[in-house]
C-alpha cells in the first residue's frame, strides 16, 4: 500500500504550487473579484500548460493522466483561489469523458482539452459556475439525468452569487434540447466531477489553515502571540484534522476513480470526498475568520474570499446532506440487502 | 498512489485470517478473574505461532513485521473479534522501551515472559496531582545508605491499568531533587510482588475496575533495574508513550466500523432508515470512520516511505474517540430507553466512550501537541 503521490505527482504539485504563486496572487484574486472579470492572461497560461486537459484522454487532445493529477491541479489553484473558468471546465470534462457516449466525446473533449472552448456542469436550477461562456454544459435534471447541452440550446441567466472570484448561473433547458450522456456509466462521470470539486475544497482549507497560522503566530495581545493561547492554538489545530481528513478522504476518491474495477467503485468514494471536504472547507474557513478576529470578518482582509469559495463548492453537485444519505444508503444496502 | 496491499501484504493477511479462524478461544467467561486468565491463555495461543508482538524482532519471539503488516495484524484482530493479548502493555510499551534502552541482561531476563503473558506489565507514570505534566511527577526514589545498590521508593500512582495482574511496573519516579524538573527522573522497572506496593481498584463509570491506585511505600528496587541510566527518565519514558499512540489505531478502527455497521443493522431492522434525520447521522459517522480508516492509512505510508510520522498521524486518536463517543450517544438516541439498561452493550459503550478522550492523553493535550509540534505555534509559558 502507498497512500502518497508518485514523485511525478509531487512534481505536478510543486509546479502548479509555484507558478499559481506569482500568476493567481492574492492581489489578482481580488482584482478579478472587483471587477468581475476573469484575467485572460492567467487562463491562456493555464491552456498552453495543458492543465484543462490533464484527465482526457490523448485520442481527444487531452494529456491521458488520471483523476490524481486532475485532483491535485484542481486543489492547487482552490488553494490559490484562481479566478479562473478552470474547475467549470473539468467537470464537463470529466462528465462527458467518463460518462458520455463516443459521439459526445468527439464532439466536446479535444475543445474542451485544448481550452478552445470551455465547459460547465451543474443542477438545473442550481448554480452552475461559468455557464455563461461556456460552449456546452452538462445538466443535471431532477430526475437525476444529466444531459449534454450546447449553451445555444440553455436558457441561461447570469447570477451575482456570494464567491465573486468565479461566474455563476441558473441554468435551464426544455427537455427536447440535448442529449442525455450517452455512456455506459452516466453517473461515473458525475462522480468524478464529484471529487474534483472536493479537491478543490481542500485546497481551499489548507489556504485557509495556513493563512490563520500565519496570522496567529504574528498578532500579540498581552505581549503574547494569540497563537499561544489555547482557545486559538485548539482551534487551529482543529482546522488541521477538518483539513487532513477531507485530504484523506478526497485523494481516496481520486485513487479510486483511477483504480477503476480494481478499486472499490465510485459512488461511495465520491460522496465521502464531497462530504467530508465541503464539511472540512466550510469550518476550517469559517475558523479562520473567528482566529482572525475583527479584522478577519473586513472586506480588506483576503480571507472572506476563502469562506465564499468553500460555501459555493460546498453547493456544487450535491451538499454535504445529499452526500451523507448516499453514503447511508449505500453502506446499508452493502451490509442487509435485503431489508434495504 | 496505490491503496491496494502489495502481494505479500495480502498474503500476511490470508495467513492471520487462516490462523484466526482455526483458533477460536471461545466465549469469554464472566468475572474479572476468570476472563483475565482467559486472556491470557489466548495471548499464549497467539505467542506460540509468534502472533503475540508481530512488530518484534524475530530474535525476541516476533516477526519482525513491517509497520504496515503490524496494522494488518491489529485490522484482522478485530475483524476476526478476538480480543486483544492481556499482557497489552507490555507487548506495546515496555517490551519497545526494553528493547531501546535495556542492557543485554535486562533484554534476556523481560521480554520473553512479556510474550508469554507469564509476567504481566502496568504502567506507573501518572500520578494524582501531575496528571499529564510528567515534570511534575512526585513519587521518590533514593538510594538506601545500607545497601547503596538499591532504591527505597515512596509515592503514589494512579489510572494504573491492570496493576492487579502485573508482577512488573514501568514506574517513573523521582531521583535527584536539586535537577530542573524534568532531569531529575529515572525510569524503573518496578517488581510488584513485593511488601511496600498495594493496589487498590478503581472502579470506573461502567462499575467495572479497569485501573487501579497504586500505593508506594518503601518499595526496593535494585540498580540493575535501572533502565536507561540514573536521571534518563524522561527520555526513557517519552519513548513509551510515542509506543502508545502508534499501536492500537488500527484495532479500534476496525471496532469502530464493527460498531457502526451492527448499529446501521439495527436501524435498518427497526426501520427506521428512511428517516432523514437517521440516514444523515449514519451517513455522517460512516463519513467520520472511513475518514479515520484512510487517514491512518496516510500515517502508515508516511512512516514507511519517511521513517517519520506525518501530521495525520498526530490526529487518528483524536478522530477515533471523537468519533466512538458520537456513535454511541447516536446509539443510545436511536434505540431509545433500550440502550439505557445495565447490561446492554449500548449502554456499555455508551458510558465506557467517556473515557476514550482522556484515556492514552487527553483530546486537550493532544490538540497542544498537534498545534506544538505539527503547527509550530508557540507555546504559553507554563503550559504542558
Amino acid at each position: 500500500m502507498n497512500f502518497d503521490f508518485s514523485e511525478d505527482q509531487h512534481e505536478i504539485k510543486r509546479t502548479a504550487r509555484d507558478l499559481l504563486a506569482s500568476r493567481s496572487s492574492f492581489a489578482k484574486v481580488r482584482e478579478a473579484a472587483e471587477s468581475h472579470t476573469y484575467d485572460p492572461a492567467l487562463w491562456s497560461e493555464l491552456v498552453e500548460l495543458g492543465w484543462p486537459g490533464i484527465a482526457i484522454a490523448e485520442e481527444h487532445g487531452g494529456q491521458g493522466l488520471g483523476a490524481v493529477e486532475l485532483a491535485i491541479l484542481c486543489e492547487e489553484l482552490g488553494y490559490a483561489l484562481a479566478a479562473s473558468p478552470f474547475l467549470s471546465t473539468v467537470l464537463a470534462a470529466e462528465a462527458i469523458g467518463a460518462g458520455g457516449s463516443v459521439e459526445q466525446q468527439r464532439q466536446w473533449l479535444p475543445g474542451l482539452a485544448s481550452g478552445e472552448i470551455t465547459g460547465a456542469l451543474g443542477a438545473v436550477g442550481g448554480l452552475v459556475g461559468d455557464a455563461a461562456e461556456a460552449a456546452v454544459i452538462v445538466l443535471i435534471g431532477d430526475d437525476g439525468v444529466a444531459r449534454v447541452v450546447a449553451r445555444a440550446d440553455a436558457d441561461v441567466t447570469e447570477v451575482d452569487a456570494i464567491d465573486p472570484t468565479r461566474r455563476a448561473a441558473r441554468v435551464y433547458a426544455p427537455p427536447t434540447h440535448g442529449e442525455a450522456l450517452g455512456g455506459d456509466d452516466p453517473q461515473a462521470g458525475i462522480d468524478r466531477a464529484t471529487i474534483a470539486v472536493a479537491a478543490e475544497l481542500v485546497g481551499v482549507s489548507q489556504r485557509a489553515l495556513e493563512m490563520t497560522l500565519a496570522y496567529v503566530k504574528d498578532r500579540k495581545q498581552f505581549d503574547t502571540p494569540v497563537g499561544a493561547y489555547q482557545a486559538v492554538s485548539h482551534k487551529c489545530a482543529q482546522m488541521l484534522k477538518d483539513t487532513e481528513g477531507a485530504r484523506s478522504a478526497t485523494y481516496y476518491g481520486a485513487w479510486a476513480a483511477d483504480a477503476g474495477a480494481d478499486g472499490p467503485g465510485l459512488p461511495e468514494p465520491a460522496s465521502l470526498a464531497k462530504a467530508a471536504a465541503s464539511d472540512g472547507a466550510r469550518d476550517t474557513a469559517a475558523n479562520a475568520i473567528q482566529a482572525h478576529g475583527g479584522i478577519g470578518f473586513t472586506w480588506e482582509a483576503d480571507v472572506h474570499w476563502l469562506y465564499k469559495r468553500a460555501q459555493v463548492d460546498a453547493a456544487l453537485l450535491g451538499t454535504s446532506g445529499v452526500h451523507r444519505k448516499r453514503l447511508a444508503a449505500l453502506v446499508s444496502a452493502r451490509l442487509a440487502p435485503a431489508v434495504a | 498512489m496505490d491503496l491496494t496491499f502489495s502481494d505479500a501484504e495480502a498474503q500476511f493477511r490470508d495467513e492471520l485470517r487462516a490462523w484466526f479462524e482455526n483458533n477460536d478461544p471461545g466465549p469469554m467467561p464472566e468475572g474479572e478473574d476468570a476472563s483475565y486468565a482467559w486472556r491470557r491463555d489466548w495471548q499464549r495461543r497467539l505467542a506460540d505461532d509468534r502472533y503475540a508482538a508481530v512488530h518484534w524482532p524475530e530474535q525476541y519471539g516476533g516477526r519482525g513485521a513491517t509497520i504496515t503488516q503490524s496494522a494488518i495484524f491489529f485490522e484482522e484482530l478485530g475483524r476476526a473479534r478476538r480480543p486483544l493479548p492481556a499482557n497489552v502493555l507490555g507487548i506495546l510499551l515496555a517490551g519497545p522501551t526494553i528493547m531501546t534502552f535495556g542492557t543485554d541482561e535486562q533484554k534476556d531476563r523481560y521480554l520473553a515472559p512479556i510474550l508469554t503473558a507469564e509476567e504481566i506489565w502496568c504502567q506507573g507514570f501518572s500520578e494524582p496531582d501531575a496528571g499529564s505534566d510528567l515534570a511534575a511527577l512526585k513519587t521518590r526514589a533514593v538510594r538506601d545508605p545500607a545497601h547503596p545498590d538499591e532504591w527505597v521508593v515512596t509515592g503514589q500512582k494512579v489510572w494504573t491499568s491492570g496493576a492487579q495482574h502485573s508482577k512488573w511496573c514501568m514506574l517513573v519516579a523521582r531521583t535527584d531533587f536539586d535537577a530542573p524538573k524534568h532531569k531529575g527522573l529515572t525510569y524503573f522497572l518496578m517488581d510488584m510482588e513485593q511488601p511496600g506496593v498495594q493496589v487498590r481498584p478503581l472502579v470506573q463509570i461502567t462499575g467495572e475496575p479497569e485501573f487501579n491506585e497504586l500505593f508506594i511505600e518503601g518499595a526496593r528496587i535494585p540498580d540493575e533495574n535501572v533502565l536507561g541510566g540514573v536521571g534518563n527518565g524522561w527520555k526513557v519514558a517519552l519513548t513509551t508513550l510515542m509506543n502508545e499512540r502508534s499501536g492500537l489505531a488500527f484495532f479500534l478502527q476496525v471496532r469502530l466500523r464493527q460498531l457502526l455497521d451492527e448499529l446501521i443493522e439495527e436501524a435498518a431492522e427497526r426501520g427506521l432508515l428512511d428517516d432523514p434525520v437517521v440516514a444523515d447521522k449514519l451517513g455522517y459517522l460512516h463519513m467520520k470512520a472511513e475518514i479515520l480508516r484512510l487517514t491512518a492509512y496516510r500515517g502508515l505510508t508516511t512512516i514507511e516511505k519517511y521513517g517519520t510520522p506525518g501530521p495525520e498521524g498526530s490526529l487518528t486518536k483524536w478522530m477515533w474517540s471523537e468519533t466512538n463517543q458520537e456513535l454511541a450517544q447516536f446509539a443510545a438516541d436511536l434505540i431509545g430507553p433500550d440502550a439505557l439498561t445495565n447490561g446492554n452493550r449500548w449502554a456499555y459503550e455508551l458510558l465506557r466512550s467517556r473515557g476514550n478522550t482522556i484515556e492514552g492523553g487527553t483530546t486537550e493535550i493532544l490538540k497542544n501537541i498537534v498545534a506544538e509540534r505539527v503547527l509550530g505555534l508557540p507555546r504559553l509559558k507554563g503550559a504542558a
